[in-house]
């Protein structure tokens, strides 16, 4: 009997759809506070791992927030905002690290980092890319732990005195970017390179004029 | 007024299944009708998921929990699922439960929910969970249904595990961020990270299992 | 919002990163339809056609109705859900108009719903935060390439039926690695894109 058919079906979709509907909304509300805090504390990490700021292993979101609000401290210099890293435990209150971020366009989509100085704000001490949808294996190397190893003891200014950065695509048998503001390009991942590139660069330029205004 | 008449989609899975259908069905889902390797399904993510050791345990772990999940409450109510919406409340199923599994991860996981990206919702449409859903649940009682959506989750894993170990030692030199093969000396072949060595260390592995099969079928044939 | 051009997002989603060889969506019907051309055909122009209007659609219904009324942890649900209607509309669409194209088709037609290429083209879509233009271009373009592949690999097929393939390589396992060396080729095609 036709009729009867349609009612079965109208009741038990509308009985399933209810179930579903409910049970997804209780648990998105039950996971909503931690998924904020994760999404908001992804850049924090980013920050304090480049700034070197200790992180114990499995930190919890929040307590992570206490730690970047009790050990950074946020200035700004000219149009550049920095994130001062001044540890708890300093007696000086002089700050050990200074973070500063950058973004850009890549390849696929925005690429957002900081990059970590030590305080003379010219040596690079860690550089953190903390979004990039680039292609993994290719430019999505970019956040990876070998890439940026190459940043450390880089500097925002050449060995004549240039300020800028570089991103040198090595041909051939010289493999090492030798300049003190250059590192190797990553094989096979030119355009976001060549993006990357062009955000540290400005990034460094931009630092380099603000940096006679800073005051620690 | 027969369940045929009325519409409903259910199976003669009356009879208590025993012992022995317990084990054929564990059996079947982990190896003999192995998802990836017998009956070629769930191949998008499992090529996507098998850069990491550590992802395509957590994929998955997610696959047996999504089957195991499915497969019963499919099992559970397929006396009332009208025959017409089958495929639709499915899906509906499934997706309710890789939702939860999606929350879940990015609450507690985020990290793992990150590197997954996508491929998380992709289950849904992963072929492997209908698959079993519609050809097993649909016609057996819930355990031997849970059993099934188990044992074939078990069986996804172990291929996802057996890949990726290969993809990232090779293409890392890393097992589960460990570097074992230190890039001071050793180039890292990224090929294997990309998609031609998922696909080829795939094709390969089924050529190894299709052939380890023949081979045992030759000598039982003997 | 992505900053990357239309025509970029159009040219890479066919050769750079082709949604089947570089993002491995849509492989199952990849291996089961490949084997004859004309299905394949048929298929690839079907799949195009479902991605670029459920891409466009699911756009719609993300960013003015699951968004602004925070229903977007229903996101998967509403996607699938749209993607299947449309399937079904088409399904009727082409019983009625061309009977012929329906019977070749046969089953392939709803498998469409759970191509997973589909549901990853809207996922896509919605994490790189592409406006209308670029969505439309990127379905299309996913489509096309998607079309592509499955085109290469039954044309390939074909000439691997005079081939000598062992015994437990064949089915899957070749055809995986085929897709494979396939995926190596696409992969020469990034220097193409030098536009900005």
């Amino acid at each position: 009997m036709p009729v009867k058919n349609s009612v079965h079906v109208l009741v038990f979709s509308g009985i399933l759809a209810m179930v579903c509907a409910i049970l997804l909304y209780a648990v998105t509300q039950f996971t909503e506070p931690l998924r904020k805090i994760n999404e908001e504390t992804d850049k924090d990490r980013n920050f304090l791992s480049a700034l070197g700021v200790p992180i114990p292993k499995n930190v919890k979101p929040r307590e992570l927030l206490n730690i970047f609000e009790k050990n950074v401290k946020i200035k700004k210099i000219g149009k550049i905002t920095i994130y001062e890293y001044i540890p708890e435990t300093s007696k000086s209150g002089k700050p050990i690290a200074i973070a500063v971020p950058f973004s850009g366009p890549g390849f696929w989509a925005p690429i957002k980092g900081v990059l970590a100085f030590e305080p003379d704000l010219l040596t690079i001490r860690g550089i953190r890319f903390y979004q990039q949808e680039e292609t993994p294996g290719l430019g999505g190397e970019i956040a990876s732990k070998w890439f940026q190893d190459e940043f450390k003891g880089k500097k925002i200014v050449s060995k004549n005195g240039e300020p800028g950065f570089r991103i040198v695509k090595s041909g051939g048998k010289s493999k090492k970017a030798n300049d003190t503001n250059a590192v190797d390009a990553i094989t096979g991942a030119t355009r976001t390179s060549e993006r990357v590139e062009r955000m540290l660069d400005k990034v460094a330029k931009e630092l380099y004029k603000e940096r006679k205004n800073y005051v620690r | 007024m027969s369940d045929s008449a009325v519409g409903l989609a259910t199976g003669s899975g009356t009879t208590k299944p025993n012992k022995k259908k317990y084990l054929e069905t564990f059996l079947g889902g982990v190896y003999n009708t192995n998802p990836v390797t017998v009956q070629v399904l769930g191949i998008c993510i499992f090529l996507a998921v098998t850069i990491r050791v550590q992802n395509a345990i957590v994929m998955g772990l997610a696959l047996i929990v999504v089957l195991t999940g499915t497969n019963l409450f499919v099992s559970l109510l397929r006396a009332y699922i009208p025959r017409r919406i089958r495929m639709i409340v499915e899906v509906a199923i499934i997706a309710t439960f890789v939702i939860i599994l999606d929350q879940l991860l990015r609450a507690y996981y985020w990290e793992m929910s990150k590197q997954l990206g996508p491929y998380v919702a992709l289950i849904i449409t992963n072929c492997i969970v209908m698959g079993r859903a519609e050809a097993f649940a649909m016609q057996n009682p819930p355990l031997i249904s849970m059993v099934d959506g188990a044992a074939n989750g078990i069986g996804y894993l172990w291929i996802l595990v057996a890949v990726s170990l290969v993809r990232e030692l090779i293409g890392s030199g890393t097992i589960l961020g460990y570097t074992i093969l230190s890039t001071s000396w050793y180039e890292r072949n990224i090929l294997f990270l990309l998609a031609p060595g998922a696909f080829i260390t795939g094709g390969l592995l089924i050529w190894v299992i299709n052939a380890i099969n023949l081979s045992t079928n030759k000598e039982d044939a003997k | 919002m992505n900053p990357t051009p239309v025509l970029t997002i159009f040219v890479a989603s066919i050769f750079t990163n082709n949604i089947l060889l570089a993002s491995f969506l849509g492989l199952c019907s990849f291996i089961v339809v490949s084997n004859r051309i004309e299905t394949a055909i048929g298929l690839g122009v079907a799949v195009t056609f479902v991605m670029v209007f459920t891409t466009a659609i699911n756009y719609g219904v993300y960013y003015y109705i699951l968004v602004p009324f925070h229903l977007d942890f229903l996101s998967y649900i509403v996607f699938i859900a749209v993607i299947a209607a449309f399937v079904q509309f088409l399904e009727m669409f082409i019983e009625r108009f061309s009977p012929t194209l329906y019977y070749a088709l046969g089953i392939f037609l709803p498998l469409i719903t759970v191509n997973c290429a589909i549901l990853g083209a809207v996922l896509f879509m919605v994490i790189r935060k592409y406006n209308f233009i670029q969505t439309v271009g990127f379905g299309f373009g996913s489509g096309l390439g998607w079309a592509l592949a499955i085109l290469l690999m039954a044309g390939l097929r074909k000439k691997m039926g005079y081939s000598n393939i062992p015994e437990a390589l064949k089915g899957p396992g070749i055809i995986l690695i085929v897709t494979g060396v396939i995926a190596m080729t696409f992969i020469g095609f990034t220097g193409i894109l030098n536009l900005q």
